[in-house]
């Protein structure tokens, strides 16, 4: 007979309750005023305390109820036989070993092998263990193996990376190797020095129903870790003397309870260029700006350092800086009478952040390197023959932005204009009643600067003529005019993107760009056409590299990514590739040639904060009831049936215990009625 | 010597009671002495007479309305008669008003047992024309009559309206009484003696030193002396309010040997320091006490003598 929870038999103590109850409230309802209890005093207090029980069967049977209870509550269940026999079967045990970057931390890591060492050595000869080391991913070093030597070399082998603490992936994958067992009793070892920021409650941990799980802490007392990370920096860009300058400003936490003075150094290209001491109150993050960087040319590293404490990743923050880059858009005007493309180039003439570089060339003298180089191609109002259209079709196929802007004179080559997100019709005179635009689509990344409220209007602009057009079927209409006839359509064209806009760029047809949303609108179509993305200066370790999006130009098929480590890694065209390492990442072109894209990688700061859980939380994620699977861990699984019965004695025993209250209250009515009597 | 006939001739044997019950003190004290000393005309102790004492031969000075001219006749000498009546004495009773005094078990409380002990005493020595006072205390002195032939109403008056309320002590107003009692004189105490017994010896020697006789009536209701209780019940002390949980079954015959311990130690320290002694319970009834209050006295005459 054993208990599934015994912690319950603690209320046992209560008994004493009834037995106090007869011994003192029985006299404590009558007082008696004496005149003096000068003899009564004298008379040695133990044998005033020794009084009699008066009714032994009452109080026996108020002893008994609560007995009972208790012992309901603390859930009685037979053990039988046959799992008797299978809590001495082997077992399968999953050594899940914390490697994030947070181990390094003084001595956890030999804590932590020891730790692991110990749990696969006390493994029987017909137990069988798995080594998954795990970060913010899990990987498994040696599946279900009953060779100790492997597994010990496995967990010698082991070194922390730079990754930081994820619970999740960990269990789930101890999990997986727990649920294909076939071994009767399914353990799991969690060695880790438990760092909060690695378990959001809401990831599930659930490991098999049979299983249990031992959280081994490694690491002394949290209150005591010291330490201090660069968190972030940001780049504040300026141009001066044409050359473009960076400003460096960094943000340094302090994860210790203590005040700390720290140095922070700005690297830049392996030259110390200057240091900064700040002083950082207990938990709180302080920046840094240091002097403007001119940047030379393109791939600088720089590198925010601190100086040497007890977790060495966090002190340093690489950052790869390259001069932003110029949006080249090729305007095709009609030229000559008027200046059609006023407005659109001032527009562009604005940009900062991508700033951009117009050309206007008439569309009978586009050279060809002119319409390489160019990231976007704006056809505005002007007649297209079937040369220039082959061209444009190539060039949004391999992954240009194409803006048709349809006025009075635009015409397609019939034969030639199948792939343009919408066929055009004639013009619309709307000169007695203008139109305005209705139906747009803030949804869109074009319009994502719109959504807010008090964002611009559009409705504000009148159009007194536009293109009627009919939408291809694939092609989506981000804006409607009030008449229900697309205005803005945008189609998916090869690897790049074409706008076709039913009206002007200039006065002719609308009064679109006197209004405050036309920069916006520009500056929207042009970055979404070039699909162009504000550089990361960084990447976190963990997250995955896309050599192709990093580095556009690279004409090779083939990338070869060199690790900081300096191995070489190269990565088919499409592929991706995880980060694993703090440091800077070079991008090369697989044949040797080309340029150089530099990627920083960095560790994830929110390990740095080294705050711990309580084990016994991520137990119990882990096991539904944590009291319940160490008692199933002793045995093998068994049918639900079967664990129900065996453990059904609660409800007798409650049975009992109420049919005893019946009895207690008939008892005390009879001796109330006889002693009143 | 013919008494007056009252209404309550045989007060004297009656429960003490029945006789709380009469509101008027001096007609009760009036009713027991007037019985009980009818009763003693046949009683061996009527010696203490306090009429003629001698005769003894006149002496210029000596008032000539006191010379006894039937001698004169006989002898024709000249004698004075001389009266021990003339010899009157300070009675004071020195009543323990202290709140244990208010507890009473069948249906008398200790404290009015003791008013009227104390209105039959007042009574009795007034007849014989002693000077009758009362001094009331608890840890002081809360009421005080002086000794005075005239103050027999007064003391009755007052002893009818004390009411026994605070904690008592006897040391304190003794103390001060001893020095106040100038002329030597009778005192009768009437207390529950809830103290030590050489506490108590102590507090009443001054008296005794002074020359006063002492008497010390000792009054405790029965209940007290036989602990008669059967509920186990908290019980409350009357003064401190001190409560102790108390089983009485289990510690009756204990304290009955610690009440007889504190009775027989009185009564040695007292006969030690030549205190007249005498342990009443209040069902006793009042001529009992009166009785040995007089049987007191004439062991006094005859030790003078």
């Amino acid at each position: 007979m054993s208990f599934l929870s015994p912690l319950f038999l603690a209320a046992l103590a209560g008994l004493a309750i009834p037995v106090l109850i007869h011994l003192i409230q029985r006299e404590k309802k009558r007082v008696v005023v004496f005149p003096s209890l000068m003899f009564l005093q004298r008379i040695p207090y133990q044998s005033i305390r020794r009084r009699h029980i008066h009714n032994w069967l009452l109080l026996c049977v108020r002893l008994a109820v609560l007995l009972l209870i208790v012992l309901a509550f603390a859930r009685p269940f037979l053990e039988r036989s046959e799992r008797v026999a299978a809590s001495s079967g082997s077992r399968e045990v999953v050594v899940l070993l914390d490697r994030s970057y947070s181990m390094g931390y003084q001595d956890r890591w030999a804590a932590a092998q020891a730790a692991a060492r110990e749990a696969i050595e006390g493994l029987d000869s017909s137990d069988r263990a798995s080594v998954v080391l795990f970060g913010t991913a899990a990987d498994v070093a040696v599946r279900s193996s009953g060779d100790r030597g492997r597994l010990l070399a496995a967990v010698d082998a082991a070194r922390p990376t730079a990754s930081a603490t994820r619970y999740a992936p960990a269990m789930k994958v101890a999990s997986t190797i727990l649920a294909e067992s076939g071994l009767p009793r399914l353990e799991a070892v969690l060695i880790s020095d438990f760092q909060r920021a690695g378990w959001q409650g809401s990831e599930a941990l659930q490991l098999p129903a049979a299983a249990t799980i031992t959280p081994v802490p490694v690491g002394g007392l949290p209150g005591g870790a010291a330490n201090a990370a660069v968190t972030g920096v940001s780049l504040d860009r300026s141009t001066f003397s044409s050359q473009e300058r960076v400003t460096l400003t960094a943000v340094v936490a302090s994860f210790s309870p203590e005040p700390m003075t720290v140095p922070v150094a700005l690297d830049v290209e392996g030259r110390t260029i200057q240091t900064e001491t700040v002083t950082l109150p207990p938990g709180e993050r302080v920046s840094v700006s240091f002097a403007p960087v001119t940047l030379t040319g393109r791939n600088t590293r720089a590198t925010i350092s601190l100086a040497p404490d007890g977790l060495d990743h966090d002190n340093r923050l690489h950052v790869a800086i390259s001069p932003l880059e110029l949006l080249r858009v090729l305007v095709l005007d009609r030229g000559g009478r008027g200046d059609a493309s006023l407005y659109l180039r001032r527009a562009l003439d604005i940009g900062e952040r991508p700033r951009f570089e117009a050309t206007v060339r008439p569309p009978d003298a586009v050279p060809e390197d002119l319409l390489s180089r160019a990231a976007v191609v704006v056809v505005n109002d002007v007649e297209v023959d079937a040369g220039l259209a082959g061209r444009l079709q190539r060039f949004v196929e391999q992954g240009g932005g194409l803006f048709v802007a349809a006025g009075a004179r635009t015409s397609w080559p019939g034969s030639s204009g199948g792939w343009l997100p919408a066929s055009l019709a004639g013009p619309v005179d709307r000169r007695n009643a203008a139109s305005r635009l209705a139906g747009v689509e803030y949804g869109h990344r074009l319009f994502e600067v719109f959504r807010g409220p008090r964002s611009g209007d559009f409705s504000v602009a009148r159009f007194f003529g536009y293109r009627a057009a009919t939408a291809a079927a694939d092609a989506r209409v981000l804006a409607r005019f009030d008449a229900g006839s697309p205005a803005l359509v945008e189609r998916s064209v090869g690897r790049g993107r074409v706008l076709l806009w039913t009206s002007s760029l200039d006065l002719e047809w609308n009064d679109l760009p006197l209004k405050p949303v036309f920069l916006p609108f520009v500056h929207g179509a042009v970055t979404h056409l070039a699909a162009y993305a504000v550089p990361s200066a960084w990447l976190t370790v963990g997250q995955v590299l896309d050599p192709a999006a990093a580095a556009p130009a690279l004409a090779a098929e083939t990338a070869t990514v060199l690790s900081p480590s300096g191995v070489r890694v190269p990565v088919e065209d499409g592929e991706v590739f995880e980060l694993a390492e703090q440091g800077f990442y070079e991008i090369r072109d697989a044949r040797g040639g080309g340029d150089v894209v530099l990627v920083a990688g960095n560790v994830d700061t929110a390990e740095s904060d080294l705050t711990p859980l309580d084990p016994q939380d991520i137990a119990a994620a882990a096991t539904a009831d944590p009291s319940s699977a160490r008692a199933f861990a002793q045995s093998a699984p068994i049918s639900p049936e079967a664990q129900e019965g065996s453990q059904r004695f609660w409800w007798y025993l409650l049975c009992l215990a109420v049919l005893l209250l019946g009895a207690d209250t008939l008892l005390s009515n009879r001796l109330s009625r006889a002693h009143n009597g | 010597m013919d008494a007056p006939r009252t209404p309550f001739a045989g007060a004297r044997f009656v429960d003490p009671v029945v006789l709380a019950r009469i509101g008027n003190l001096e007609l009760v004290a009036r009713s027991v002495v007037d019985g009980f000393i009818n009763g003693l005309h046949r009683a061996p102790y009527f010696g203490a007479s306090v009429d003629f004492a001698e005769h003894r031969g006149y002496v210029p000075g000596d008032d000539i309305r006191r010379i006894d001219w039937r001698v004169f006749a006989r002898t024709d000498r000249f004698y004075v008669k001389e009266y021990e009546a003339d010899s009157n004495s300070n009675f004071s009773v020195l009543l323990d008003m202290s709140a244990s005094m208010n507890f009473g078990s069948r249906g008398i409380t200790k404290f009015e047992y003791a008013r009227i002990l104390a209105g039959c005493l007042t009574h009795l020595v007034h007849r014989q024309r002693d000077r009758v006072g009362l001094v009331a205390f608890d840890t002081g002195i809360v009421e005080h009559v002086p000794p005075s032939a005239k103050h027999m109403e007064v003391v009755l008056h007052v002893l009818d309206r004390l009411k026994p309320t605070k904690a008592g002590s006897l040391r304190e107003p003794l103390r001060r009484l001893a020095e106040h009692f100038g002329r030597r004189g009778v005192v009768v105490i009437i207390s529950d003696l809830y103290d030590d017994p050489d506490v108590v010896a102590e507090a009443i020697a001054p008296l005794r030193f002074r020359g006063n006789d002492v008497i010390v009536f000792h009054v405790l209701d029965p209940a007290e002396v036989e602990f008669t209780f059967a509920d186990a019940s908290s019980f409350e002390d009357a003064e401190s309010g001190v409560q102790i949980p108390v089983v009485p079954d289990a510690l009756r015959a204990e304290y009955r040997s610690l009440v007889q311990a504190h009775i027989d130690a009185l009564t040695r320290r007292f006969s030690e320091t030549r205190v007249d002694y005498m342990f009443l319970d209040t069902s006793k009834p009042i001529d009992f006490a009166l009785f040995g209050y007089l049987t007191t006295r004439a062991r006094m005459l005859r030790t003078r003598q």
